[in-house]
C-alpha cells in the first residue's frame, strides 16, 4: 500500500480524496495555487506544496510542476480528481515514465478513449451498442453529407477530441449540414486543438443514464449501478440521482452487462464511467467513457456502502477487487445537487467573491462534499462548484423531501448561489414524476425567478437588524460590554 | 420609527413600534404583525411572527453590502433596499450601467487582448476577452472608433466599473 500520495486537484474533490487518504493512513501531499493559500484542500493535507500562480496552465495544469512537487515529497502515486489533469493520457504516462503509480487507468486506454470516434469503434467492435453514426472523423463535405443522408436528420455534429457535451451542434436539415459542420470544427479546433468532427444520430428526449464501473488489474470488472443524471443546464449536470426513475431490474441487469463489456472491450482498469443515452422506447446508447472520479459519485456510495476512492487507490495499489458483481446491491435512493458560485436569476452568470457566512445542512442521510468555509474568498480563476449536497433516504419521495429540506437549511452569504433554484426543480411536478430527460429545465425552468412570497418576512428582519443588529449600537445597556467605539457608532460602511 | 424599504419589485412603508425589549410592533403598509426577535449571531436573527396570517418562528440570515441587506430565509435570498437611499445605490451597484464603457460584467480575469493602441475598431468588434469561472465573456465596441488606451493586462484581475480599453468614438 501506498505511504504517500499527492492529490493533483483543489476544492471539494481534492478534500474529498484527503480524506480517504487520512482514514487509510496515507500521508498525503496536496498542491496549490497562490489563489488558494487558505484553501481546504491546502490546510487540511499533511504537506502542501505551492505551485505557483493562480492561472491553472502555471498551477493545476502544469504536469512539471506536479511531477516535481510529488518526487520533492516522497510520494509513490498521484490521485487527480476530477477535471484538470484527470483525463490526461500526458500525465498517466510521465507518472508511468517516472516510476509514479497513477491512480487511474493506463495512459493508452485513457488516450483511445479520449478520442470519441476510436471509444465508439472500440465499443462497436466489443458488442457495446452505439449511438447510430460515423465511428471515424470527416471533414469532406461531401461524405458527411452522405453521412447525414444515411443516419437520417436530425443529426448531431460532434468533436472527436471533444466531450463532457461541449462542441455540440444539431442539424436538422441538410442545407444547414455545410455551415454547420464548418463551425463546429472551427470551434473543435479552438476549445480543443482538435478540429475534427464526427456525425451521431440525434436521439429526442433522451435520458442520461451512466454506469459506475471498478475494475482491478487481474481482470475483475464490477458494475456499481446507476446514476441518472439528466437534468442538466447546457450539457453541465445540476442534480443526479440513483436510482434512476426509468430503470427496470431487467433494463439494468442489460445497460450493466454492457458497462462491463465496455470495460473490458478498452482494457479498463481502476474506477471509471460509463454514459449511456436510454430513449424513449428503453433502448440505450454508448455514449461515452469517462476515465476518471465524477463529480456525482457519492450518490453510488451512498447506496452501495462503497467508498470509490478507497477502491481506487486500492487498485492503483494492486490490489484485487474484494468483492463480486453479486455482492453489490442498492438501498434506498440518494439525490445530489451540485452547488456553484452562479447567480441563477442572471443567466447563471459566475459569483466569485468572499463567502461571509456559511451554515451547512446535516443530519440523517446528509451529506455535504464542502470546499468553502466562511471567510474563504472563491477564486475567480476556477469551476465555480462550491459543494456539492448529498442525501440519502428509504425511497425517492423522502428523499426529494429530505433534499428540498437540506437546502432551504443551507446559507452562504457573500456570493450568489442557486439554492433556491434547486429548492424549485426538486419541488416540481416533473421532477416529483420522474420525468426527467435531458430537455428538463429547458422546457420548465426557462427565465426562472426565484419566489418572493415571504419577502414580508425579509423587510421584518431587515429592520430588526438595522435597529439591533452588529452594526449599530443597541440601545439597552444590558447588551453592551464597555463604552461605545467609534466603529460601533459609525454604522455599517465598505471599504 | 418609518422607513420606505423595497424587495422584490414591491415596495413596503414600514412603521416600527418598539412595544418591549426584543418586542416590536411593524406595521407594512395596512398589516400589522407583532415580533418577538432574538439577534442570534452578527449574521443570524431569530423572529417569532404573528400577523393573523403568520404565525410561527423564523430564522433569518443577514449579509450587509453596498446595495442593501441580502436576507436569506427558508432558502430564498431577498435584496432589501432602503428607497430613501437607493439613489445613491443606483451609482455604486455591482453591474454600473456604463453601455459605453468597456468593463467587466463581473470580477474575471483578462485572458486576451485582440486590439492596440491606434487601431480602428468597429462597432461591435471585439477588445477584450475576459474570463471568470471558466466562462469567457466578449467584450465589444460600443461604437467605430481608434482605440486610445488600454488600462490591463492579460492574467490581470478585473472589477466591474474598471474602464479596461478606452475607444474614441469617430466624429
Amino acid at each position: 500500500m501506498f505511504k504517500k500520495i499527492l492529490v493533483a486537484n483543489r476544492g471539494e474533490i481534492a478534500l474529498r480524496v484527503i480524506r480517504t487518504c487520512q482514514e487509510m493512513g496515507i500521508a498525503c501531499v496536496a498542491v496549490y495555487s497562490d489563489a488558494d493559500r487558505k484553501a481546504l484542500h491546502t490546510l487540511r493535507a499533511d504537506q502542501a506544496i505551492h505551485l505557483g500562480a493562480s492561472e491553472p496552465a502555471a498551477s493545476y495544469l502544469d504536469i512539471d510542476k506536479i511531477i516535481a512537487a510529488a518526487k520533492d515529497a516522497g510520494a509513490q502515486a498521484i490521485h487527480p480528481g476530477y477535471g484538470f489533469l484527470s483525463e490526461n493520457a500526458g500525465l498517466a504516462r510521465r507518472c508511468e515514465q517516472e516510476g509514479l503509480v497513477f491512480i487511474g487507468p493506463p495512459s493508452r486506454v485513457i488516450q483511445d478513449l479520449g478520442d470519441k470516434t476510436v471509444a465508439r469503434k472500440i465499443m462497436r467492435e466489443g458488442g457495446v451498442p452505439i449511438i447510430p453514426g460515423m465511428v471515424r472523423a470527416e471533414s469532406v463535405l461531401q461524405l458527411l453529407t452522405d453521412e447525414a443522408g444515411r443516419i437520417g436528420y436530425p443529426v448531431l455534429i460532434k468533436a472527436a477530441a471533444g466531450g463532457g457535451g461541449k462542441g455540440i451542434r444539431v442539424v436538422h436539415a441538410e442545407n444547414e449540414l455545410a455551415d454547420a459542420c464548418r463551425q463546429a470544427a472551427s470551434e473543435a479546433a479552438a476549445a480543443f486543438g482538435n478540429g475534427a468532427i464526427y456525425l451521431e444520430k440525434f436521439l429526442k428526449r433522451p435520458r442520461h443514464v451512466e454506469f459506475q464501473i471498478l475494475a482491478d488489474s487481474r481482470g475483475n470488472i464490477v458494475h456499481l449501478l446507476e446514476r441518472e443524471c439528466s437534468i442538466q443546464r447546457r450539457y453541465q449536470k445540476i442534480v443526479e440521482e440513483t436510482p434512476s426513475p426509468a430503470m427496470t431490474p431487467d433494463l439494468r441487469a442489460a445497460m450493466g452487462q454492457s458497462a462491463v463489456d465496455a470495460a473490458r472491450a478498452s482494457g479498463y482498469v481502476n474506477a471509471g464511467t460509463v454514459e449511456f443515452l436510454l430513449d424513449a422506447d428503453g433502448k440505450y446508447y454508448f455514449l461515452e467513457v469517462n476515465t476518471r472520479l465524477q463529480v456525482e459519485h457519492p450518490i453510488t456510495e451512498m447506496i452501495t456502502g462503497i467508498d470509490i476512492v478507497q477502491q481506487q487507490i486500492r487498485i492503483a495499489a494492486g490490489e484485487p477487487l474484494g468483492f463480486t458483481q453479486a455482492d453489490v446491491t442498492g438501498r434506498g435512493h440518494a439525490i445530489e445537487c451540485r452547488i456553484y458560485a452562479e447567480d441563477p436569476e442572471n443567466g447563471f452568470m459566475p459569483s466569485p467573491g468572499k463567502i461571509t457566512y456559511l451554515q451547512e445542512p446535516s443530519g440523517p442521510g446528509i451529506r455535504n462534499d464542502c470546499g468553502i468555509y466562511a471567510g474563504f474568498d472563491v477564486p475567480v480563476e476556477y469551476d465555480p462548484i462550491l459543494s456539492k449536497l448529498i442525501v440519502w433516504a428509504a425511497d425517492r419521495n423522502q428523499a426529494i423531501a429530505r433534499m428540498k429540506n437540506a437546502l432551504s437549511q443551507y446559507v452562504i452569504l457573500g456570493i450568489k448561489t442557486p439554492i433556491a433554484f434547486l429548492m424549485d426543480v426538486l419541488a416540481s411536478e416533473p421532477f416529483q414524476e420522474g420525468k426527467t430527460y435531458t430537455d428538463f429545465i429547458a422546457t420548465h425552468f426557462e427565465g426562472w425567478r426565484q419566489m418572493t412570497d415571504e419577502a414580508d418576512l425579509a423587510v421584518l428582519a431587515y429592520i430588526i437588524d438595522e435597529i439591533a443588529g452588529p452594526g449599530r449600537l443597541p440601545a439597552h445597556i444590558t447588551r453592551t460590554t464597555g463604552p461605545a467605539t467609534p466603529w460601533q457608532t459609525i454604522g455599517s460602511w465598505r471599504l | 420609527m418609518e422607513y420606505k424599504l423595497r424587495v422584490a419589485q414591491m415596495d413596503f412603508p414600514v412603521e416600527v413600534e418598539v412595544k418591549e425589549d426584543l418586542q416590536l410592533n411593524i406595521m407594512l403598509g395596512d398589516k400589522k404583525y407583532m415580533v418577538d426577535y432574538t439577534v442570534v449571531s452578527d449574521y443570524c436573527i431569530h423572529m417569532a411572527v404573528e400577523n393573523g396570517i403568520r404565525s410561527g418562528n423564523v430564522n433569518a440570515f443577514v449579509a450587509d453590502g453596498p446595495e442593501g441587506k441580502t436576507i436569506v430565509i427558508n432558502g430564498r435570498s431577498y435584496m432589501v433596499q432602503d428607497n430613501d437611499c437607493l439613489a445613491q445605490v443606483v451609482q455604486k451597484g455591482r453591474r454600473p450601467n456604463l453601455p459605453d464603457k468597456i468593463t467587466p460584467p463581473m470580477p474575471a480575469v483578462v485572458v486576451s487582448i485582440p486590439v492596440a493602441i491606434g487601431d480602428r475598431v468597429k462597432k461591435g468588434q471585439a477588445v477584450i476577452v475576459v474570463s471568470a469561472m471558466k466562462m469567457e465573456t466578449t467584450l465589444c465596441a460600443p461604437y467605430d472608433g481608434t482605440v486610445v488606451r488600454i488600462n490591463a493586462g492579460v492574467n490581470d484581475k478585473v472589477a466591474p466599473g474598471q474602464i479596461l480599453v478606452e475607444i474614441e468614438k469617430d466624429e
